[in-house]
């Protein structure tokens, strides 16, 4: 009989020993088995993190960060303050610049009526501002 | 990942040889069944989520583990408990605590002369198991029992593939003497 024929042999009469425990031994064995699966790594359910100071039965959807419309909703508050600001920006400048289109116009206007102030012929920077207009019209 | 299922089949099927195992190391039964429950409890929190091939592995390693650690513990039990069984018992000082173990299954054993005898000879065959020295029945039973190959009995022990030969091939030398005398034939 060689090694392995005759560790076949031992191995077989271990079972039927092994096979043999009486049941209070099973009894203990299937216990530890239990609470070791009780405290299996990874085999609960999925950890729900909660701050430290929130109450369990407080769940409202208001207080779940990971889903639906609450969610965007958070990040839309970091937004709102910065789209606020870029079209007040937009705004107060474009009312700057219809300001500017109207006191051009009145003074165009002015001039085509004739209804300047003698004055402002004989202003240099009068002079200057009518050239200007004139290269931006071509 | 191992699912809870995939864990609890296989506790379920090592957890009657590691528990005899735990036995032949320990030489108690309560012992044993810490042992046995202190590697569950370990493979379930820190390996729990290793995938099942893994399992077979790790627990005997961890069930390994924990023997040497009840004998790094209580250095002294061992004497300890051997004593205690010799006292338990009826009028045998040479009684084994595998001889009580199987005592208490008597009352539903087979009245059959022949299974009375194969009962006779798997007490027999466990309690030389028993005697084998530490590493020897360690490798023997992990390569024989376990069914692991040299590689992966080496990689439970902690030695190399030639060590896990020398262990099995003087086990087995041990044990088939040992049978011999008692005149006992596989």
């Amino acid at each position: 009989m060689n090694q392995d024929e005759f560790g076949f042999r031992i191995r077989q009469a271990l079972n039927e020993g092994a096979e043999r425990l009486d049941y209070r031994t099973m009894l203990r064995l299937e216990q530890a088995r239990g609470a070791a699966l009780a405290r299996q790594r990874h085999a609960g359910p999925a950890t729900v993190r909660v701050p430290a100071l929130q109450l369990a039965g407080a769940g409202s959807p208001a207080v779940d960060e990971g889903t639906g419309a609450w969610h965007w909703l958070r990040g839309a508050g970091w937004i709102a303050p910065l789209l606020a600001l870029a079209v007040g920006f937009v705004a107060i400048s474009q009312w700057q610049h219809q300001l500017e289109i109207e006191r051009l116009a009145a003074l165009d206007f002015a001039v085509l009526l004739d209804d300047g102030p003698l004055d402002a012929y004989a202003d240099q920077g009068f002079g200057v501002l009518l050239q200007a207009e004139r290269q931006l019209d071509h | 990942m191992a699912t809870r299922e995939e864990l609890s089949e296989f506790l379920a099927g090592v957890q009657r040889r590691a528990f005899k195992q735990a036995v032949f190391a320990v030489r108690d039964e309560s012992h044993a069944l810490d042992i046995v429950q202190d590697a569950m409890m370990k493979i379930a929190e820190n390996y729990g989520d290793r995938p099942a091939a893994e399992l077979p592995l790790l627990f005997t390693r961890i069930l390994q583990n924990s023997i040497h650690d009840f004998f790094r513990r209580s250095k002294v039990r061992s004497a300890w408990v051997t004593l205690f069984s010799a006292l338990g018992s009826d009028d045998d000082p040479d009684a084994d605590p595998l001889e009580t173990l199987e005592a208490r299954g008597d009352g539903r054993a087979e009245s059959s002369e022949a299974a009375f005898e194969r009962e006779q000879i798997v007490a027999a065959i466990e309690e030389e198991v028993a005697k084998l020295p530490a590493r020897q029945r360690e490798a023997f039973l992990l390569r024989y029992w376990e069914d692991f190959d040299t590689a992966e009995t080496a990689a439970a022990m902690g030695c190399s593939e030639g060590s896990v030969k020398t262990h099995c091939s003087r086990a087995t030398s041990a044990l088939a003497k040992a049978l011999k005398e008692r005149g006992i034939s596989l």
